[in-house]
């Protein structure tokens, strides 16, 4: 936030003393605060980015709300779907603008395979294959991510929520969710994950994921959608189009697109132009007041699908039917 | 800190730790490709032999493994200046995501081992946190540049996502912190991989620090180059800065000869680096440097 043009990091607020006193150290303007409430009632700032465990994302995402300061909050939105509806009714009786970290709709590649989706190349979808996987977890983890009462869940609430996310991007609303989790080395939370989607639009397919498979570096994601008139793949790296008949704007046979196709520059880049461009569309928001496409509404559809996956799992894999979505 | 003998090709290390920016499958192939240390030795030679005096090195386990064979090897490691790039960031990054920050640091420190001012940090934990968080800094500094010792070390290299994130958030101290410790400390130079270089550049004059040694990326799609590519040109052309290139080929996206062509067209490109992945893949990519090298229209600096 802080190196884009007409935007100032003011103010933190963090209860670790360490932290905040590092922060004085190195940024002498900072003001810093060991607790966001005094921090909303003192400084007068234009937006907050809320970035802590997950059990805290809603508290203090409501406590902007109510003094109407919009809002970035990092994703998951929350432990369990439940925890979100007293932010939800607020924003309905107040709209204010506010949106959730899911910065893969901000990454030039799988907004590149949305741009395709829209354009409908494929005729009627026929069916999902979506992964994400990380070599991340091979022993006993430690801290809040661990403790399912603070995370809400491990490898299905924290990573692919991502994934989930970007589906419902894609594809719209699921209806009817089918799962089955498994833990292997955390005692709370599960490390892998998988479950048979239904869309509202009568699309199925599956999607599988873990944090304690070996050989992916970093987090990958697969999608792999059938249709009647052919398929699209998109990972972290290309989107890569195969149809039968020319749609769509699109020809017949293959059409990939890589990184370096899809590029777009940022003011300044830190870890990935994705977060850039996620920030500054929210600021653009905030400038604007209009609503951010990926807000607390539908980060909420996200956390009642893992929450009926983990319910599905618990009996055994038995379809639960997602309210609201008929 | 520029460097007078700056090695004009370096090798880069992505390749045989099963590191690829484009393209994850193929990062797999070629990890298992390199799992053996005596493929990427067998590399670095087939380099020298074709007139390669540098390597790039991250502090990915295997490096050690590597700067070990080296070590072995006093006609190879007497050829070859080594470039460290810390840290490892991937790792730093699944371990915070596993344990958090905290931990990873006191884990990393207490298995260092280092003699007795780390071993003082380990004993003091979250003590010694909150005394010095820079002497925090120089020691995982030092930890990381372990693996090299005993090779020629040139330049130390800190990582885009730190380097980019202090210069966000306009942390003067540390880029100061750390260009007194690897000067002093190590006897190399400090330089700095970064996606921002317009940015970095404006930085550094502001804060007054010594003309910087940069890896940025540079090639003709303007693939990771921030603001832009015309903005990081200009910059190059206009701007007191010795630059290493990277991404030349934007991952494997360009051809070596369009990529080598563009590079060499700039106004001037004080170094390169290169990754190889095949003999075959080295040779072709060794001969449109040396073809397009020769009409760079300036010396370097």
């Amino acid at each position: 936030m802080n190196g884009l043009e007409s935007t100032e990091v003011v103010a933190v607020a963090d209860p670790t003393s360490d932290l905040l006193n590092a922060f004085r150290e190195q940024m002498p303007g900072l003001a810093t605060y060991s607790d966001h409430e005094k921090l909303l009632a003192n400084e007068q700032i234009d937006a907050a980015l809320i970035a802590a465990p997950n059990d805290l994302h809603i508290p203090i995402a409501l406590d902007c709300a109510k003094r109407d300061i919009p809002f970035l909050v990092e994703k998951p939105l929350c432990p369990r779907s439940a925890d979100a509806d007293p932010l939800l009714t607020r924003l309905k009786e107040k709209p204010l603008v506010n949106a959730v970290g899911y910065m893969y709709r901000h990454s030039d590649i799988f907004v590149k395979a949305k741009e395709v989706l829209d354009a409908q190349p494929l005729g009627k979808l026929m069916h999902l294959r979506a992964t994400m996987y990380v070599a991340q977890l091979f022993k006993r983890g430690k801290g809040w991510r661990y403790n399912k009462a603070k995370s809400g869940g491990g490898v299905l609430n924290i990573q692919n929520s991502h994934l989930l996310d970007t589906l419902k991007w894609y594809f719209g609303p699921v209806a009817t969710v089918s799962g089955h989790v498994k833990s292997a080395y955390s005692a709370e939370v599960e490390d892998f994950a998988h479950a048979w989607l239904t869309f509202k639009s009568g699309l199925t397919g599956f999607i599988d994921c873990s944090w304690s498979i070996r050989h992916y570096r970093t987090p990958e994601i697969y999608i792999d959608i059938n249709g009647a008139n052919g398929t699209l793949t998109v990972t972290d790296d290309t989107v890569r189009l195969f149809l039968d008949q020319p749609a769509g704007g699109f020809d017949s046979g293959w059409t990939t697109w890589r990184k370096p196709d899809v590029y777009r520059p940022v003011p300044v880049d830190i870890g990935g132009p994705q977060y850039t461009h996620q920030d500054a569309d929210f600021i653009d928001a905030v400038r604007n007041n209009r609503p951010v496409a990926c807000d607390v509404p539908s980060a909420h559809h996200v956390q009642s699908i893992i929450d009926a996956v983990y319910e599905s799992s618990a009996a055994g894999g038995q379809p639960i039917n997602i309210a609201g979505v008929s | 800190m520029a460097l007078s003998d700056l090695d004009p090709v370096v090798l880069g290390h992505n390749p045989f730790f099963g590191i690829d920016h484009l393209s994850q499958a193929k990062a797999a192939e070629r990890d298992a490709r390199f799992q053996a240390v005596d493929g990427i030795l067998d590399m670095i030679r087939f380099a020298r032999d074709h007139g390669v005096r540098g390597m790039m090195m991250s502090t990915h386990p295997r490096a050690t493994l590597v700067a070990d064979a080296l070590r072995k090897d006093p006609a190879l490691l007497d050829s070859i200046n080594i470039y460290p790039l810390l840290p490892y960031i991937a790792k730093y990054v699944r371990q915070a995501n596993e344990k958090g920050l905290v931990n990873v640091v006191l884990d990393q420190v207490k298995a260092g081992g280092l003699g007795e001012k780390i071993s003082m940090f380990a004993r003091g934990g979250m003590a010694m946190l909150r005394k010095d968080r820079l002497q925090i800094l120089g020691t995982l500094i030092q930890m990381e540049l372990m693996p090299f010792k005993g090779l020629r070390v040139k330049a130390v290299f800190l990582h885009d996502a730190l380097t980019d994130m202090g210069l966000a958030l306009n942390l003067r101290g540390i880029f100061e912190f750390y260009h007194e410790e690897i000067s002093k400390r190590f006897e190399a130079a400090p330089a700095f991989a970064t996606k921002n270089l317009p940015l970095l550049v404006q930085k550094f004059s502001e804060w007054g620090l010594p003309k910087p040694l940069v890896l940025t990326h540079f090639n003709k799609v303007g693939f990771s180059m921030n603001p832009s590519r015309q903005a990081c040109e200009r910059t190059l052309a206009e701007a007191d800065v010795q630059v290493m290139s990277m991404g030349t080929l934007a991952s494997g996206y360009l051809k070596p000869d369009e990529a080598y062509e563009y590079l060499y067209g700039l106004p001037r490109m004080d170094s390169v680096v290169v990754g190889v992945s095949t003999k075959a893949h080295a040779e072709s990519t060794f001969a449109a440097i040396d073809k397009h090298r020769n009409k760079q229209p300036g010396p370097a600096r």
